[in-house]
């Protein structure tokens, strides 16, 4: 009894359910594309500033601004947009396709979203 | 950059900017009360998006920043990064599953949650500290620029932007000051961004896109002068700018009155793209902010001012002086002190009022005055209102940082307490209530262990209290994970809670 109770614990690391395991799985790759660009770019910086010289990343311009200036304070923040709107976009399908199946199979009656 | 005469033109502006706010306000309020939230002021997701970007626009986004840029270069892009990486931790981690909640505080959320009086008790204390050191760095930015509108030093300004904030809290209290979040932004983002149009055109520089237009100031401060001012890692370790930026997005995931913002959209779905659009419109702001930095330095250096500047005060004030020093007309600094003074004021309000909110609804009545009736917890809230005040005023007086940094200390303790909190109530059933007290107190003690180091020296190699999330907020996860194991679990009720509101998990 015990046991099966702690198996219907919620634990983002043991998602439950279609819809929970979904969202999990898409908040996992947004998670890695926010961790990886952040991290990246700024190991990317500091090589080539270790490995040449910081005039190198002067010299190294997008629309007039040094290149580390670009990838950190235009591109990451525009990425961040990027990312919320995959996710948004994701949650609408997915939120669309739970409406559509309760009403199908009227299997449900769970609420949602809207 | 005190003068010693009152600015005529740009208090006027100030004065007439604030008076838009009142009759926007008053035009708002007239509105059914039961619209607001839904028509006045947050219609459509482009209003939701503008009520979160203005919610959060304070002094630190609208002078701290510039002012750190000024000062450390690269270093503060680290900001800019945390500030904005924030909103995707909050977007898919915590936006939908709170709203699913429907507690309207981060107290009410955690005591429910966990179950527990004594943990929504300590939620609140953290929350009424993080209101106040949040509040000290928007009264350094007010008394800053008070100091310069009426050509009086900075101790006095404290008192006099003091005495100006209480007034505008009774004010708009009673006329719904700035209630028209839409309008607010808008003005906001009008008076940050068209000075630095005018100024990058002055300069002959890409004015259209200013955001860009800086490269080539950067390039000549470096050539003519050999300043270099964007050397990324000069200073500070890959390290520290690391820890620095995730702290930073822990602490906005974790800062109770931006977490309080989902419920003011309609629905779940309008609150997700709301926070896109919010992230649209407070990305503008800091993909401008650099550009005050580099100007201010780049028209000190042409001044004849060799560009090592290393004083606090300069750098908070970096935005105004780069609009005086490139010879701007008053009535465009003006706008640029009424915008800064109008993000302040706005977030200092709303932090004192959430402070004593959580006092005269969390504490007062459940550890001081039990059978409290609802007068006596308004008339409690008014008074430690005051209390607030006086006691973020006595701090601002003599401030132990620069804007930026005052209110990173605050997203720091937001980040090792309320954030861990949050994430572990949602996303994992068996964290109960032993488990969220330990990790909130433990948070408490890493956030502030750094500036101890004076007392204990061993603790001067941890990072500065201002990044210590980045290993904090890991380790609160660990001793709340560790606690809860070791504690019998949560209730039933609140584990099918979880399953069935919060995460939807009725068809297994």
């Amino acid at each position: 009894m015990e046991e099966s109770r702690t198996d219907r614990e919620i634990s983002f690391f043991r998602p439950r359910g279609t819809a929970m395991r979904g969202e999990v799985r898409v908040i996992w790759l947004v998670l890695a594309g926010w961790f990886a660009a952040i991290v990246g770019i700024q190991a990317g910086v500091y090589l080539l500033e270790i490995n040449y010289s910081e005039l190198l990343l002067e010299e190294m311009t997008f629309f007039n601004l040094p290149i580390h200036f670009w990838l950190t304070g235009q591109v990451l923040p525009l990425w961040f947009i990027v990312l919320c709107v995959l996710f948004n976009i994701w949650m609408d399908r997915h939120a669309a396709r739970r409406l559509d199946g309760a009403l199908r199979f009227r299997a449900r009656s769970g609420r949602e979203d809207e | 950059m005190t003068e010693s005469a009152v600015q005529l033109l740009p208090l006027a502006i100030v004065v007439g900017m604030f008076a838009l706010f009142i009759v926007s306000g008053l035009r708002t309020s007239s509105r059914q009360a039961s619209e607001y939230g839904v028509a006045g002021g947050y219609t459509g997701r482009i209003g939701i998006g503008a009520a979160i970007a203005s919610n959060w626009m304070s002094a630190a986004s609208f002078l701290g920043l510039a002012g750190m840029f000024y000062l450390t270069g690269y270093y503060a892009m680290a900001f800019v990064v945390g500030w904005t990486g924030g909103y995707v931790l909050l977007l898919v981690l915590m936006a939908t599953q709170i709203r699913r909640f429907g507690k309207y505080t981060a107290p009410d959320f955690v005591g429910f949650r966990y179950e527990s009086e004594a943990a929504r008790t300590l939620a609140a204390l953290i929350a009424i500290g993080i209101a106040v050191i949040y509040g000290v760095a928007q009264f350094r930015g007010i008394a800053l620029i008070v100091s310069w509108l009426f050509g009086i030093a900075y101790t006095p300004a404290v008192v006099v932007g003091a005495a100006l904030v209480v007034g505008f809290v009774v004010v708009s209290g009673a006329l719904g000051v700035a209630r028209n979040q839409k309008l607010h932004y808008f003005v906001l983002i009008t008076a940050f961004i068209l000075p630095l149009m005018l100024m990058a055109r002055k300069l002959g520089y890409f004015w259209i896109l200013p955001q860009f237009g800086y490269g080539a100031a950067i390039r000549d401060l470096q050539q003519q002068f050999g300043f270099a001012w964007s050397e990324p890692f000069a200073t500070v370790t890959p390290f520290r700018w690391l820890a620095l930026c995730f702290t930073l997005m822990f602490g906005t995931a974790g800062l109770p009155h931006v977490l309080s913002r989902f419920y003011m959209a309609p629905s779940i779905r309008d609150a997700r793209w709301g926070v896109v659009w919010g992230l649209f419109f407070i990305a503008l702001i800091y993909w401008s902010a650099p550009a005050y930095g580099v100007l201010a330095r780049l028209f000190e250096a042409r001044g004849g001012i060799v560009p090592n500047s290393s004083d606090p005060m300069v750098a908070d004030m970096a935005v105004l002086s780069a609009a005086r020093y490139s010879g701007l007309p008053l009535w465009c600094i003006g706008l640029l002190a009424a915008g800064g003074m109008s993000a302040a004021f706005s977030t200092v309000a709303g932090m004192l009022l959430t402070g004593s909110a959580s006092f005269s609804y969390d504490i007062y009545p459940r550890l001081i005055r039990p059978n409290a009736s609802e007068t006596d917890k308004v008339v409690a809230a008014k008074g430690f209102f005051l209390l607030l005040a006086v006691l973020v005023m006595t701090l601002a007086l003599r401030p132990w940082g620069m804007i930026a940094e005052i209110a990173a200390l605050a997203f720091a303790l937001a980040g090792n307490t309320i954030f861990p909190a949050f994430l572990l109530g949602i996303w994992w059933g068996r964290a109960n209530a032993a488990g969220v007290i330990s990790g909130m107190l433990a948070g408490v003690a890493i956030t502030f262990a750094p500036l101890l180091a004076g007392i204990l020296p061993f603790l001067a190699s941890l990072p500065p209290a201002t990044s210590s999330a980045f290993i904090g907020a890991p380790l609160v996860i660990l001793v709340m994970v560790a606690v809860s194991l070791l504690t019998p679990p949560p209730g039933d009720g609140i584990k099918l809670f979880l399953a069935r509101n919060v995460h939807d998990t009725a068809e297994e």
